[in-house]
């Protein structure tokens, strides 16, 4: 009995000490330690990135959110504004202004060249390069009118710039895609479902939004600082604005408006004619054509596009870099005494045999490596608001204003007044300038051939020059989407055709 | 002889500190003798014969007391005290049944009676934690660190039953042993050590078991079959050997990328994972993004557009430190780490030393690797009438500017381009030594390796490696404080080309001209226009220039303190650091360009830095008690943990020269490119309570509850646990009558919670990072918004239930182990696909009401074919039976995974047209559309009508062991059943005259009427998209099964008196051979990569030579 009682006692002793040493343990444990501290699992923001509840509160940052887009732009992303994947690259492959080289095999440049875009290879370029813009420019609308503590000029003009951009890019994607989603705010739940916006209905929120942007934007070209004044004419302005609501206006029919936005620019005494070798170069440079242009931001290099078409530069000739060249259609559409061809277009020539001389696109000058910035690309210029105000003056019946714009054009290029006096025969004439003036030149003429339905008519004989026998289809005026992207949105129907 | 020791000066007063473990009794008495500066007599020869080895500890007691101490386990000997002369004597014999154990006289009997005694092992060594209870009643005692124990209130005819988990149980009746009823002897017993496969050591989370006592479902693969292998990634060791376990291997480049799978996958597009645990520290899965070269991924994640590096952390590991890896599969092993280890565990244990005399063991190998298959391909005749009939199919004639194979280069030239761009023989050197020993306090363990390896290019590339490993352990004497400190350190060089030439091997045209001059210089083979004629223009060699170097250095280190404060308490606490850094270059000299182009090309350089950092500091509290007749085990810790990483990359342009690209000060621009800092800090409680009645119910529950700072703030904790049971059947005395020969029978099953945050960091949050460019943008460094940010990330939750028998034969020679997997998961974490005019392709990560589950069932027989004395045969065979399915995807019609993903089949499958040949009419591939009508142009939406899943339908793996007294034979057949793309349509569809096609398309639809297999070839890519819908047809998958002689070891032990002269302890000559053999009918040239165009696993041979000295 005794010998239990000390067991007993014993044990009772062990139990103790465990209780003891186990609570004080657990104790320990969650007092100290527990993961209820949630001071142990909180990160800080990584130090790489700024995030959204700040961005829009210095006006620093919000700069520089606006000014991604036009560093961004500037890179030759397929489906972007410039170089081999660009627009003045693609669509320029889709009309008669290019011809690919028969050796090359990018299948991209291929499919828009034969005109045999599809679903599930190559045609869907721009939609997938410029609706993230679009969220960008939305998140930036957001956050800039929920942010109270910009200076009320910048949160102005950064306001104006998105809106602006928001319509550049939807009035791209309409006139690639047809009616395109239009997407409103940045809430992804709702974008996800979205299904295509009638195309007039976009182009009422281009205009609106241009509308806002021409009364946001600043009259003058500013700095990045936003509040000092630049010598180049980088930043979108009240005229950029002006100049795409005149393109817009004449694009919907609405000829009043188009004239009145291009005479605009047309009377501002800021903005001329250049002389042809001088059209494409800064603005600093005395080039006052510019109206909106795009800083180079790849080391070493001028344009993009030039860089793109120039034969001669090295590697030289025909090759992966420089895979295209000037179509006989193009080059045989200039008049005899056309300065445009002399100084907008050069010549390479082979040295091996068969001796070939292949023409290309020469509006800018410089693609020498690390040769001095002088040429900035051009997005908008006055050239072309004279033409829409000639075609929107002609479409208004009021032939001799539509002569004297076309003949300011014509005499810049050393032609003769234009001998087109009816409407009908003043259109064409307009149709044929902007052939010579704008080519390789942001789709200009893939857009004209479409908006003036001449696209058919055109095309079959081009694309079975181009695709070696094969038929053009009506439908493949429009640019495809992408499987992925019609598998991902139950509500969105492919283009007909694909 | 009876020796004396006389000390002048005595104090009869004197005071004797000892601490002593297992030392010997002269050496004891002397100590005493110094101390107390008594006398002391004794007989050496009988001291020699009689003495056991004496376990102290004693602190300033009257020598007396120390003489007690030290006395107390002599069972032959005792000592006599007279004033200050202490003389040693033998004991009174006395009769005994039991000669080195059993029942001694003890000096003084103590009342009440009491049973004393010790357990040690064969080796003389204590056994700890041996419950000993009276048979067919309760525990009554547990023998201490010492192996001592002391019973009481023992009933007089008990018996005794002594039983460890790694110990054989032993029976002991007091009733014929009088002298320990009375108390009158000490009863001192060895327990033999189990050598059964069951009782061999299997790490888990916080802890160890036995296959024995394993309630989940754990799978060992020791050191000695990782040694087997002459791989530089210990994860490529585990292939074929782990049942649930599928390992690929990215390509056969040193340093490539392993894609681990534990049961399946998971996650949809989340991370799958497992969780790497290095010595108690976790360890990365995926490296950080880099350049990568051609090393390949690790399947690891894009975030925000941003993929996981090339390569994979593990090859930073020498497999030759490593112990063991156990692979932790099921909740029961896996939920006690909560939200990490939903893709399972692996742990990886490396050496330590053992007590013992200081020992040195060198391991020198050297081999060669090559390509084993080569693809069938078009021989220059071939090849020329392909491209003709294909220029002539289009009313064309051969372009002189484009067509340079007809027009310009040499049409007799006919070059293997497999045999001259990866037909080279890759080297293997690898040398490893270890100095490891120590005594039964410290023990230590110095590792050392240096290995470099080649590749199987033209030119100078090679992998070096140099690894350290030390390992240190300390107990206290009185063995309760412990200290264990394990360091792992690598530095790798590893200089490849940025491509990988496979591609350029299999597709370069047969003419094509030789890759240099006579006068040793690049062929850029200029047509008239000075233009390169090349595939755009380069020398397939200039790659070569090309270079790409990773240098990394990697630290796992880890320190466990313990203490033992009461019997069977003790404190723990680990504290782990690990950095890893990567530094890479990668060279784009001038002279790889084309000479032509060189003037409007930059020279550039990459230089990219990333480092991982992590600390982890993990205190616990383990008890272990006996509680009736089982043994309760209860383990409580928290976990506080951060991980930072950290990578730049840097691009420099416009260097002066080719030799100094290494200098970013050369380059006249330097641009940054993707950068990253991201900070993961994880805290966590968890638990453990093990309750083993007997050895044959064993309960086994573990929680966790887990905070993650990747998770949105408002669902950052969750809560995992599980619970595992496991019934030993053969201990059911029934069942045991029944079934003789079944030696083991245990069932078993588990079900819990485990989850999983492989999402990347700050997915919750809305970021917006630098957008820089070259020249920056009116000098304003733009920002981006980097992703779609969710505030209400969760965890990706997986459920798992698994039941496991596992059967031993014929005293364990035969052993079987079965188990059923069925794991759900659910919470997906997606990265929500989204059409791009939401302004992304997908948000980052959200839980998505998806659920998928992996079944599977999982087999592994050993066997002990024969065992005799001089011939042994052990085999062991897996096999692993997967399924996939979705079970359940909320709106899946409408969202973007419609085109993906079906309900009720698995993630993995793709949806495919059915391909029907050609038309014999127009030469042009046709399908079978929905409707059954054969087209030409199916349509993807509707016309998909085949489905195909490209994960395997079983694999596992057939070892075999033979060993004849010195020679020893290991192979491993590794077997996979499964599907692949196969290499049947070729590239481009022959309008390229830079691809060369496989044989293949010899059978292609030449003239109408033609019933051919290949479509019509033409030139100007009319017929480009029909060869694209061939190869998204069903026809371009076939079986890539294989069976491969995976790994294939012979040695042979130099005979003993051969070693005696040498004076090796042991030397052992060996081959090694990985992926030597491979049976498939897969047509690519691999099946293990299935890739078309990488570089195949390599078939590698090693000879070396393993020495140890004492």
């Amino acid at each position: 009995m005794k010998s239990k009682n000390k067991y007993y006692n014993q044990a009772s002793a062990l139990i103790y000490k465990i209780k003891y040493v186990g609570a004080t343990l657990l104790f320990g444990l969650s007092t100290l330690l527990h993961p209820g501290c949630k001071k142990l699992v909180e990160v800080a923001p990584p130090t790489t990135s700024i995030n959204g509840g700040n961005v829009y509160n210095t006006d620093a940052t919000a700069i520089a959110v606006i000014t991604a887009f036009y560093a961004k732009l500037g890179q030759t992303t397929a489906g972007g504004f410039t170089g081999s994947g660009g627009i003045s690259f693609l669509t320029g492959l889709s009309a008669d202004e290019l011809t690919l080289n028969s050796g090359i095999s990018n299948i991209t440049q291929v499919s828009y060249y034969r005109n045999s875009l599809s679903a599930t290879a190559a045609g869907s370029e721009f939609w997938v390069t410029l609706y993230p813009y679009i969220y960008k420019c939305n998140d930036a609308i957001e956050g800039l009118n929920n942010s109270t503590t910009l200076t009320p000029t910048v949160k102005q003009q950064l306001l104006g710039e998105a809106k602006f951009m928001r319509a550049c890019f939807y009035f791209y994607l309409i006139n690639l895609y047809g009616d395109v989603p239009l997407v409103a705010s940045t809430d992804y739940k709702i974008n996800a479902l979205l299904s295509r916006s009638a195309t007039a209905q976009v182009y009422q929120q281009i205009i609106a939004d241009l509308k806002e942007a021409q009364a946001s934007l600043s009259a003058n070209y500013l700095d990045g600082s936003l509040t000092g004044i630049s010598s180049e004419r980088e930043r979108p302005t009240k005229w950029a604005a002006t100049a795409l609501l005149a393109r817009v206006y004449l694009y919907t029919g609405d000829y009043f408006n188009a004239e009145t936005q291009a005479t605009t620019l047309i009377n501002n005494s800021s903005f001329g004619l250049s002389l042809l070798n001088n059209a494409f170069l800064k603005a600093s440079l005395g080039n006052k054509e510019a109206i909106w242009q795009l800083q180079p931001i790849n080391t070493g290099h001028n344009t993009e596009d030039e860089w793109t078409f120039k034969l001669s530069n090295s590697p030289a000739g025909l090759n992966t870099t420089h895979p295209v060249y000037i179509s006989s259609l193009l080059l045989n559409a200039f008049e005899l005494g056309d300065n445009r061809k002399a100084n907008w277009i050069s010549s390479y020539t082979t040295t091996a045999i068969p001796i070939t001389t292949y023409f290309y696109p020469s509006k800018y000058k410089s693609a020498t490596l690390n040769a001095a910035v002088t040429e900035y690309l051009m997005v908008f210029r006055l050239g072309e608001q004279y033409l829409i105000r000639a075609e929107a003056r002609a479409q208004q019946n009021n032939i001799s204003g539509a002569q004297s714009d076309v003949n300011a054009i014509r005499t810049r290029a050393g032609l003769t007044n234009t001998t087109a006096s009816t409407q009908p025969a003043l259109l064409t004439a307009i149709l044929h300038e902007r052939q010579v003036e704008l080519f390789t030149e942001f789709g200009h003429r893939w857009l004209d051939l479409k908006r003036t339905n001449n696209i058919n008519a055109v095309m079959t004989v081009v694309t079975s020059q181009k695709a070696n026998g094969a038929a053009w289809q009506s439908y493949q005026q429009l640019y495809p989407i992408s499987l992925d992207e019609i598998q991902k949105d139950p509500n969105l129907v492919q283009n007909p055709g694909y | 002889m009876i020796i004396g020791l006389l000390q002048v000066s005595a104090h009869s007063t004197a005071q004797v500190t000892l601490k002593e473990n297992a030392a010997s009794l002269e050496k004891v008495l002397v100590a005493i003798k110094q101390q107390s500066g008594y006398d002391l007599f004794f007989n050496r020869s009988i001291l020699k014969a009689k003495a056991r080895l004496v376990i102290v500890d004693v602190n300033n007691v009257p020598v007396e007391q120390a003489l007690q101490a030290v006395f107390k386990n002599q069972d032959q000997l005792t000592y006599s005290l007279n004033g200050n002369i202490i003389s040693v004597k033998e004991k009174p014999e006395k009769k005994s049944d039991l000669v080195t154990e059993g029942l001694n006289p003890r000096l003084e009997p103590t009342l009440p009676p009491t049973v004393h005694g010790r357990i040690t092992n064969e080796k003389g060594e204590a056994v700890a934690g041996v419950s000993i209870s009276i048979k067919g009643g309760k525990t009554i005692g547990v023998t201490n660190d010492d192996g001592m124990f002391t019973l009481t209130n023992v009933p007089d005819n008990a018996i005794l039953v002594f039983s460890a988990v790694n110990v054989e149980t032993r029976e002991v009746a007091l009733a014929n042993n009088p002298g320990l009823k009375s108390g009158a002897s000490d009863l001192n017993l060895v327990l033999k050590t189990k050598t059964s496969v069951l009782d061999e050591v299997q790490m888990i989370a916080y802890g160890s078991t036995s296959k024995r006592l394993q309630t989940g479902n754990v799978t060992t693969v020791k050191g000695e079959d990782i040694a087997k292998q002459p791989v530089s990634n210990p994860l490529l060791a585990l292939e074929g050997r782990v049942p649930g376990l599928f390992i690929t291997q990215a390509n056969g480049l040193p340093g490539s990328g392993v894609t681990v799978r534990i049961q399946g996958k998971n996650s949809i597009t989340k991370g799958n994972d497992p969780l790497y645990i290095i010595d108690g520290v976790p360890y990365t899965s995926q490296l950080l993004p880099n350049f990568g070269g051609p090393l390949g991924g690790s399947g690891g994640l894009v975030i925000n557009g941003v993929a996981d590096g090339s390569g994979n952390p593990l090859s930073f590991i020498n497999p030759a430190d490593i112990e063991s890896i156990d692979v932790l599969k099921d909740a029961d092993a896996t939920a006690i780490y909560g939200s990490r280890a939903a893709n399972g565990a692996i742990l990886i244990t490396t050496k330590r030393g053992k007590a013992g005399n200081t020992k040195v063991d060198i391991n020198m190998q050297n081999g060669w690797g090559k390509v084993s298959h080569k693809l069938k391909l078009l021989n220059t005749q071939q090849y020329l009438q392909m491209r003709n009939e294909a220029i002539k199919n289009d009313g064309l004639t051969p372009d002189p500017n484009a067509d340079y194979d007809l027009t310009l280069w040499d049409t007799t030239r006919n070059t293997d381009w497999q045999k001259v761009l990866i037909g080279g023989t890759a080297h293997y050197t690898d040398i490893h030594a270890t100095i490891s020993g120590g005594n039964t306090n410290t023990q230590f363990l110095i590792g050392s390796g240096y290995h470099r390896e080649t590749t199987v290019f033209p030119g100078d590339f090679a992998d070096q490696k140099g690894s350290l490993n030390l390992s240190l352990i300390n107990t206290s004497v009185n063995q309760k404080f412990r200290v264990q400190l394990s360091v792992n350190y690598m530095v790798d060089n590893n200089q490849l080309p940025q491509y990988d030439l496979t591609s350029t091997a299999i597709q370069l045209a047969p003419n094509a001209p030789a890759l240099y001059n006579a006068n040793g210089s690049l062929n850029w083979m200029p047509d008239g226009n000075g233009t390169s004629t090349w595939l755009n223009q380069d020398n397939p060699l200039s790659d070569l220039y090309n270079t790409y170097e990773n240098k990394t250095s990697n630290l796992v280190s880890n320190a466990v303190l313990s203490y033992k404060i009461l019997p069977g308490l003790e404190l723990r606490s680990n504290f782990g650091y690990t950095d890893l850094k990567g530094n890479e270059f990668t060279a784009n000299p001038l002279i790889a360009v084309a000479p032509e182009n060189r003037a409007g090309t930059q020279r550039g350089a990459g230089y990219s830095n990333s480092e991982i950092n992590s600390w982890i500091i993990e205190p616990q509290a383990s008890f272990k008690r006996n509680i009736s007749k089982g043994t309760f085990e209860i383990l409580v810790g928290t976990t506080i943990s951060q991980n930072k990483t950290s990578f730049q990359q840097l691009t420099g342009s416009g260097y002066n020269s080719d030799n100094v690209l290494e200098d970013i000060k050369s380059a006249t621009s330097v641009s940054i490119g993707a950068t990253g800092r991201t900070v993961y800090r994880y805290n966590a409680v968890f638990g453990r309570i093990n309750y083993n009645w007997n050895e044959k119910y064993i309960l086994n529950i573990s929680a966790r509850r887990d905070g993650s700072s990747r998770f949105g703030t408002q669902s950052q904790f969750h809560n995992f646990e599980a619970a595992g049971l496991a019934w030993v059947f053969t201990k059911e005395k029934l069942i045991n009558k029944v079934l003789p020969f079944m030696s083991f029978g245990k069932l078993r099953g588990s079900y819990g919670t485990t989850g999983s945050d492989q999402i990347g960091d700050y997915q919750f949050m809305n970021l917006y990072s630098s957008f820089t460019v070259g020249m920056p943008y009116q000098n304003i460094n733009g920002l981006q918004v980097r992703g779609l940010p969710n505030p209400y990330l969760q965890w990706e939750e997986t459920r798992k239930l698994q039941f496991g028998l596992d059967l031993g034969f014929l005293k364990d020679r035969i052993l079987l182990t079965m188990n059923y997997v069925h794991n759900r998961s659910s919470n997906e974490l997606l990265p929500y696909s989204l059409p791009i005019i939401t302004g992304f392709t997908n948000i980052g990560a959200t839980n998505f009401p998806a659920t998928i589950q992996n079944t599977a069932w999982e087999f592994a027989l050993n066997t002990t074919n024969i065992k005799s004395k001089n011939f042994t045969w052990n085999s062991s065979i897996n096999l692993t039976i997967p399924q996939n399915k979705l079970i359940a995807f909320q709106n899946l019609a409408t969202s973007a995974y419609a085109s993906i993903l079906i309900i009720g089949q698995p993630i993995t499958i793709g949806k495919f047209y059915h391909y029907s040949g050609v038309d014999p009419t127009t030469g042009i591939y046709q399908f079978t559309d929905s409707h059954g009508q054969l087209t030409s142009s199916p349509k993807p939406a509707t016309d998909h009508t085949v489905l195909l899943n490209s994960a395997p339908t079983f694999y596992g793996g057939f070892q075999n062991s033979f060993s004849y007294k010195g020679i020893r034979l290991d192979f491993l057949v590794q077997f996979v059943k499964q599907l692949g793309s196969n290499n049947m349509f070729g590239s481009l569809g022959g309008a390229a005259f830079s691809s060369n096609q496989p044989v293949s398309v010899l059978n292609r639809w030449r003239n109408p009427g033609d019933i051919a297999s290949i479509q019509k070839y033409n030139s100007d890519y009319s017929l480009f998209f029909h060869n694209g819908d061939a190869i998204g047809s069903d026809a371009a998958y076939s079986d890539a099964s294989y069976i491969r002689l995976k790994n294939l070891s012979l040695s042979w032990e130099l005979p003993g008196n051969w070693k005696k002269k040498v004076h090796f302890q042991d030397c052992r000559l060996f081959v090694q051979g990985q992926n030597l053999l491979t049976i498939t009918k897969y047509d690519g040239l691999d099946p293990e990569t299935k890739s078309l165009l990488g570089l195949p696993t390599l078939k590698v041979l090693t000879v070396g030579l393993r020495v140890g000295l004492q």
